[in-house]
């Protein structure tokens, strides 16, 4: 029997990028509700539920703002490793076959998996322009027309490609993808875990770890 | 009943006795602007200054000649500003046609000088909430025309009821056509369904020489944000939570212990610290 206190425990995540993870999703959290809430009448409860209009009117931009820094911080530490190499790109042409548990069928992944990498720059081109648009939008008196009326459009647009690309995320990370969150949240994964799921990366683990 | 105001410009003296009156009815304070070589009072309409008398200066067959307009809100049938904003209660569109501001429910966003096609509200710097002319909705309310209108020392402003307005305007274009302006009509934009706010111009054909946007219409990008986009979000949202869901109930979890290994098999893991086997 495997005692617990003498598992083995690969490290996945540091804390820092524990830290880094979870305010850019608490961030992201509440720009997704107050973002909602100035986006459409049907929607304002969650405004009402979050102190007001005339108040999220206020912090929303300002957690937006929290939002890109803890991404650009993100980027600074993950952006090369997100790079797609050879077997990410075949891994991409047979998402299907992950999506339907034909692990055998896919090319092995390294730290992260194609699918994983595809987040990551999703998530950091929406912010981006998440971040221009928005920008615009905080000072309507201040902007030209034609800024605002591009803003005004462009900012609501990302921002369904960034919630729904995190609504997959979360699904992966919570239901589909077991002990994941352990990774997230204390910071290591169990070997067999590490090898069904990032084979590269497991490989690399052991070659420099005498276990 | 549509109430509405009629602007005849060929009778503004440009007294501006309307952006007074305006300034007095709604109490509002009167900041000092820059003198830029206009008999204007302001280049701009501004958060606390809802009436303006535009003085366009226009070069027409050799003259120089003022072609006089009043700015304001125009009370449109199909209004940008109301499409564009969040907040429930913060526009109202009143049932004779005035499009009022209630500021209590106002949360300073701007989406109305956005969505308004002819840039008429603004925001206040101090309390961040957004202001225009309400047709004097509290006079309205009980019977009395606008302040505008009843200080207008040369009949050039008419408030009334809109079908009858639009018919007066009608007959006062006849009458400048008859008198040679051949180009005289009434700016009623459709664009925006009709404007409670109408104008006899003597040049109807190019209204942007009195300022005015020629075919105004709410911008097409907050048309689709308020519109089709809303619908994606709304499929996109439910589409991958169900997709998600069903996923699930499908597929179930990722089973490292039933689903094989990717291509690369690597290494099995030891089942203890040390366990080289
Ligand atoms: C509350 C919602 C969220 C949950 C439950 C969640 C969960 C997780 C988990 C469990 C992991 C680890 C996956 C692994 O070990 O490979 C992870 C990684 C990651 N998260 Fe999140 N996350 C959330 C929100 C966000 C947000 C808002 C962003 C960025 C905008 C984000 C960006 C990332 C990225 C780039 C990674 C690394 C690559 C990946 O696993 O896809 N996450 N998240
Ligand atoms: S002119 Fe502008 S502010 Fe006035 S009703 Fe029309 S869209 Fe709204
Ligand atoms: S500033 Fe006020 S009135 Fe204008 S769109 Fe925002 S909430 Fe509505």
């Amino acid at each position: 029997m495997t005692n617990p206190e003498a598992e083995i425990r690969i490290p996945r995540f540091d804390a820092y990028e524990r830290v880094m993870h979870w305010m850019a999703a608490l961030s992201f959290f509440y720009a997704t509700l107050t973002g909602l809430a100035l986006w459409s009448p049907k929607l304002y409860w969650m405004a009402t539920m979050l102190g007001g209009g005339y108040h999220i009117r206020g912090s929303h931009p300002w957690v937006g703002i929290v939002f890109a820094v803890v991404m650009g911080v993100m980027a600074r530490r993950w952006a090369k490793g997100m790079r797609l190499d050879a077997d990410d790109r075949v891994w991409l042409t047979r998402m299907h076959k992950y999506a339907t548990h034909d692990h055998a069928a896919l090319p092995p992944s390294g730290r992260f998996n194609a699918g994983q990498k595809m987040l990551f720059w999703t998530q950091l081109a929406a912010t981006l322009a998440l971040f221009l648009s928005g920008f615009v939008l905080w000072f309507p008196e201040w902007m030209p027309r034609s800024l605002r009326l591009l803003s005004i459009a462009a900012h609501p647009l990302a921002a369904i490609g960034s919630i729904t690309s995190i609504l997959v995320h979360v699904y992966m990370g919570t239901a589909a993808v077991p002990h994941s969150m352990r990774a997230m949240l204390r910071g290591y994964v169990l070997p067999e875990w590490a090898r069904f799921h990032h084979p590269k990366w497991y490989k690399t683990w052991r070659a420099s770890n005498d276990v | 009943m549509i109430v509405a105001k009629l602007i005849d410009t060929t009778l503004c003296i440009g007294c501006k006795a309307c952006e007074v009156a305006c300034q007095e009815w709604n109490d509002q304070e009167y900041t000092m602007g820059t003198f830029d070589g206009s008999y204007q009072t302001k280049p701009e309409l501004e958060y606390n200054f809802w009436n303006l008398i535009k003085f366009n200066e226009v070069e027409k067959d050799g003259a120089t000649s003022w072609l006089m307009s009043k700015y304001q809100c125009m009370h449109c049938a199909d209004a940008g500003c109301l499409a564009a904003c969040p907040a429930p209660g913060a526009i109202v569109p009143l049932a004779n046609g005035t499009i009022d501001f209630v500021h209590e429910n106002c949360i300073g966003c701007g989406y109305c000088i956005t969505g308004c096609p002819f840039d008429v509200p603004r925001l206040s710097p101090t309390s961040k909430k957004a202001y225009k002319c309400t047709l004097c909705s509290d006079r309205t309310a009980v019977g009395l025309e606008p302040a505008c209108i009843k200080t207008c020392p040369t009949n050039c402003l008419t408030f009334g009821e809109r079908d009858e307005l639009l018919r007066m305007a009608e007959t006062r274009a006849g009458e400048l056509k008859a008198d040679g302006f051949a180009d005289a009509g009434v700016y009623n934009p459709q664009g925006v369904g009709g404007t409670n706010v109408l104008y006899v111009l003597k040049h109807a054909s190019e209204p942007e020489q009195y300022g005015l946007p020629k075919d105004p219409v709410i911008p097409w990008t907050v048309s689709l944000w308020k519109g089709p986009m809303k619908w994606m979000g709304t499929f996109m949202f439910w589409g991958t939570v169900l997709g998600a869901f069903f996923h699930f109930v499908i597929y179930g979890p990722q089973d490292p212990e039933k689903h094989g290994h990717p291509a690369d098999k690597a290494e099995a893991p030891p089942k203890e610290p040390n366990d080289k086997s």
